[in-house]
């Protein structure tokens, strides 16, 4: 039987490093022992992917993978959304309503980004694991819980224990098989398969678009610029690329923290500007607008997913509004009543928007 | 006692693992040894019934003691199981709840640990020859 919520996609685990395929042959021997799993690693690296390999390898591919992301929801949403709850449990709990445990059950349950789960539901979450039982909110019923717990964090969780974050005991319990994955930039071997499968992927979904592969110069580019968002931000620069259609520009355009400006190494910068004309010509300001958009992208395999206009307009005017803030600050030295009366908003709504796009202050 | 008992030694610390292996060599054993659960596991798949008894630490990279200790216990259910850690209570009570015939806490007295496997080797022996094979 086809289980409709089991469409999750399955990507396979690109990669040639020596790192890559040795977590290839862990999860091979893994995936039935319905041990738990701890998948560490920055963001972007493919801890996710990791976690939907163990899955569609293991028995219980014909059973649900769900996710739930422990850093997204505040702390009583996420409790109600782990264990469910009973009608009543709450105000607003008007009917009966369970939870991921129940709906990964003799499937597989990923708790992403464990290392943000708040204390009092670390605890919990260690009673459950340890017991095999939960309840639902505001329920006296105990349920038997037959899951494969795999778990990812960006966080040094050994860091968090010491800080008294994250709880030891927790900690040791899901740490009972531990697949690290490093950074992007210190397995380069795997950006030239990567890029290879990404443009394949890409390309198909747009038979009609030009794809250029990068020629040995870029690629040799591609392969020592250090990726701080990873695999995610690799992705996000091959989608750009797609719509630029030039990966001098593209590679231009990726951030480069000081002396790590590679094009800039050796030549001065008049050189450089003439050397980018072209390009420059050749880039539209429409496509310059929409690569930024694709810059902001979160989604992995489609290239054009989060482009709606509803979604493009928010984001121009989450973009001006930052801009301009920021702007105001800055001209009545961060006295923030002073800019909200001259941006003509409430207070409130001032240092909610300040939190909200980030603004800081700029240090000199 | 025709032939040597077998044991398989699995510590990520080199130093220890060494130690460890020209002891119970010294003392009659014949010894292999795993740098983490993950090198131990794929040794086990490859000589499947070879081992007599496994001496785990439990903090380790990839598959740790603990996972270890389960994976052995469900695949291999004759072996004895010494679980041995550095890093306080946690590990040496998920040892136990894994079933490990035994958990001691580090540092681990040589002759004391010898004295132990001996110990689950006569018993094991003892339930075997009942349903004697080789
Ligand atoms: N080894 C890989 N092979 C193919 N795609 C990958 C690989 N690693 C990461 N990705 C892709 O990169 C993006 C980020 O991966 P993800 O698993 O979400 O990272 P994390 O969970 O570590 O933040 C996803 O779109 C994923 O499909
Ligand atoms: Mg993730």
């Amino acid at each position: 039987m086809i289980n409709i919520k089991n469409k999750t996609k399955s990507i396979p685990l690109i990669g040639v490093s020596k790192s890559i395929l040795k977590i290839k042959e862990l999860i091979h021997h893994v995936s039935d022992t319905c041990l738990n799993v701890l998948i560490t690693g920055e963001t972007g690296v493919g801890k996710e992917v990791v976690a939907q390999n163990l899955y569609t390898e293991s028995a219980r591919v014909s059973q649900n993978f769900v996710k739930i992301n422990c850093a997204a929801l505040p702390e009583t949403l996420l409790e109600s959304e782990l264990y469910g709850y009973e009608k009543g449990a709450f105000t607003g709990a008007h009917r009966n309503r369970s939870g991921k445990f129940q709906m990964a059950d003799k499937g597989v349950l990923f708790l992403d980004e464990i290392g943000d789960m708040p204390l009092a539901l670390q605890s919990k979450m260690l009673h459950v694991l340890q017991s095999g039982e939960f309840s639902p909110l505001g329920s006296e019923q105990e349920f038997k819980t037959d899951v494969w717990v795999i778990a990812a964090t960006n966080h040094n969780l050994e860091q968090s224990m010491a800080k008294k974050t994250f709880r030891e005991d927790l900690f040791y319990r899901l740490n009972i098989i531990k697949i690290e994955i490093p950074p992007l930039r210190k397995r380069k071997e795997d950006i030239p398969p990567l890029i290879e499968y990404y443009l394949k992927i890409y390309r198909s979904e747009y038979p009609n678009n030009r794809v250029e592969k990068p020629n040995s110069d870029i690629v040799s580019k591609l392969v020592n610029y250090p990726w701080p968002g990873n695999v995610r931000q690799l992705q996000n620069c091959i989608k750009k690329q797609m719509i630029m259609q030039s990966w001098e520009k593209t590679f231009n355009d990726l951030p480069k923290e000081n002396g790590q400006d590679s094009t800039i190494v050796g030549t001065d910068k008049n050189a450089m500007e003439i050397q980018e004309l072209p390009d420059k010509k050749a880039v539209n300001s429409t496509t310059q607008i929409i690569s930024e958009f694709v810059d902001l992208s979160t989604s992995s395999d489609k290239l054009f997913e989060d482009i709606s206009l509803k979604k493009i307009k928010k984001m121009a005017a989450d973009k001006v509004e930052k801009e301009v803030i920021f702007f105001v600050l800055e001209k009545v030295g961060w006295n923030r009543s002073r800019a909200s009366k001259i941006l003509k908003v409430s207070y409130k709504t001032l240092l909610y928007k300040i939190s909200e796009f980030n603004i800081h202050p700029h240090i000199e | 006692m025709a032939e040597l008992n077998r044991l398989l030694i699995v510590d990520d610390n080199q130093d220890i693992l060494s130690t460890f292996y020209e002891f119970f060599n010294s003392m009659n054993y014949e010894v292999k040894t795993a740098s983490d659960g993950f090198a131990a596991v794929k040794l086990l798949k490859d000589k499947p019934n070879f081992f007599d008894c496994l001496i785990t630490d439990l903090v380790m990279p990839n598959i740790s003691g603990v996972g270890l200790i389960s994976i052995v216990k469900k695949e291999y259910p004759d072996m004895k199981i010494i679980a041995m850690t550095g890093y306080g209570d946690q590990p040496g009570a998920l040892a136990s709840e894994a079933e490990a015939d035994c958990v001691l806490f580090k540092p681990i007295d040589l002759f004391k640990i010898e004295n132990i496997v001996a110990q689950l080797l006569i018993t094991k022996d003892n339930s075997n020859s009942k349903q004697t094979d080789d």
